[in-house]
């Protein structure tokens, strides 16, 4: 899988390591900017009240 | 993995090859599901902080500001009510604002309980004012709570009034549908007769939600605050 994605960017090894951490990098910014805070209420972590089972209280 | 350098694919690739390259392929798959899971531990311990307690600090600093201004009129609650000081979590004011929603209590702040019980709230004459924050992330403004010990002063902060709680009983651990913790009479702390009580609830173990982790206190004095908002000894 990686190695696919790897001889498939152009340019030598340099510039591959380049667009690697740019890629690697965008990932990472859309997991925590999207992905993370739409994924985290829908995990049992992070309930703090107490409230009879009911509704989340608002 | 078998790797030939793309100049000769066509190659027909032994049987044991391809099994190779599916297993290099499935564990690439659980190494990057690993990073993934590692990452979220890190959005949610590191980066739901860094968030809210810039959130909260400016949302402090605009109380504060409205304060200073003081007009004339009823104490607004729109952007939080006051500040909650308690010195044994070691975790200086949080602001406390209305509702126990994710969309509070995100913002690093405490909240209180609109439902399942209305909380009271420490200027009526009797009632339990009954409070949330997270005990991990998103600030993680009641994370020490197993720190507070019966004695301990909780202290709140309103514009022209600090309400100083004396802390009587804890309770480590109960169901999170135990919602009795937040009756106007906590009855399971102890108490039987109206009073005016003051709840803190979060989650423990520490890193989970199984069950809640309760705080009670009572009012023992107030004290006007003065021009120069001179601090309570409790939190001198």
């Amino acid at each position: 899988m990686y190695g696919w994605i790897w001889r498939h960017l152009p340019g030598n090894a340099w510039v591959r390591a380049l667009i690697s951490l740019v890629l690697v990098l965008a990932i990472v910014y859309a997991l925590f900017q999207y992905v993370f805070p739409w994924a985290e209420p829908l995990l049992p972590f992070n309930d703090v009240t107490v409230d009879n089972g009911m509704a989340v209280s608002r | 993995m078998a790797r030939n350098d793309g100049d000769e694919p066509h190659r027909p690739a032994p049987a044991r090859g391809r099994l190779a390259a599916t297993v290099g392929v499935i564990g690439e798959l659980l190494i990057t599901a690993g990073v993934l899971m590692a990452l979220f531990v890190v959005y949610s311990l590191w980066w739901t902080n860094v968030l809210a307690d810039r959130e909260a600090k400016r949302q402090s600093g605009t109380v504060r500001e409205n304060w200073a201004k003081k007009g004339p009129g009823a104490l607004d609650t729109k952007d939080g009510i006051g500040f909650l000081h308690v010195p044994s979590m070691r975790n200086g004011e949080v602001l406390v604002k209305s509702g126990t929603g994710g969309d509070v209590l995100n913002e690093g702040v405490a909240g209180f309980y609109r439902s399942p019980v209305k909380a009271a709230m420490p200027w009526d004459k009797s009632g339990n004012f009954t409070l949330a924050a997270h005990r991990d992330g998103h600030g993680a403004k009641f994370h020490n709570i197993d720190k507070i010990k019966t004695g301990d002063a909780v202290v709140f902060e309103t514009r022209d009034v600090w309400y100083v709680y004396k802390v009587y009983a804890e309770l480590k651990e109960t169901s999170k549908y135990n919602v009795d913790v937040i009756d106007p009479v906590p009855k399971e702390s102890g108490k039987t007769r109206p009073g005016r009580y003051l709840t803190l609830t979060t989650c423990t173990p520490v890193y989970t939600s199984d069950y809640r982790y309760i705080v009670w206190a009572e009012l023992e004095r107030t004290e006007k605050v003065d021009s120069e908002r001179t601090k309570p000894k409790e939190l001198r």
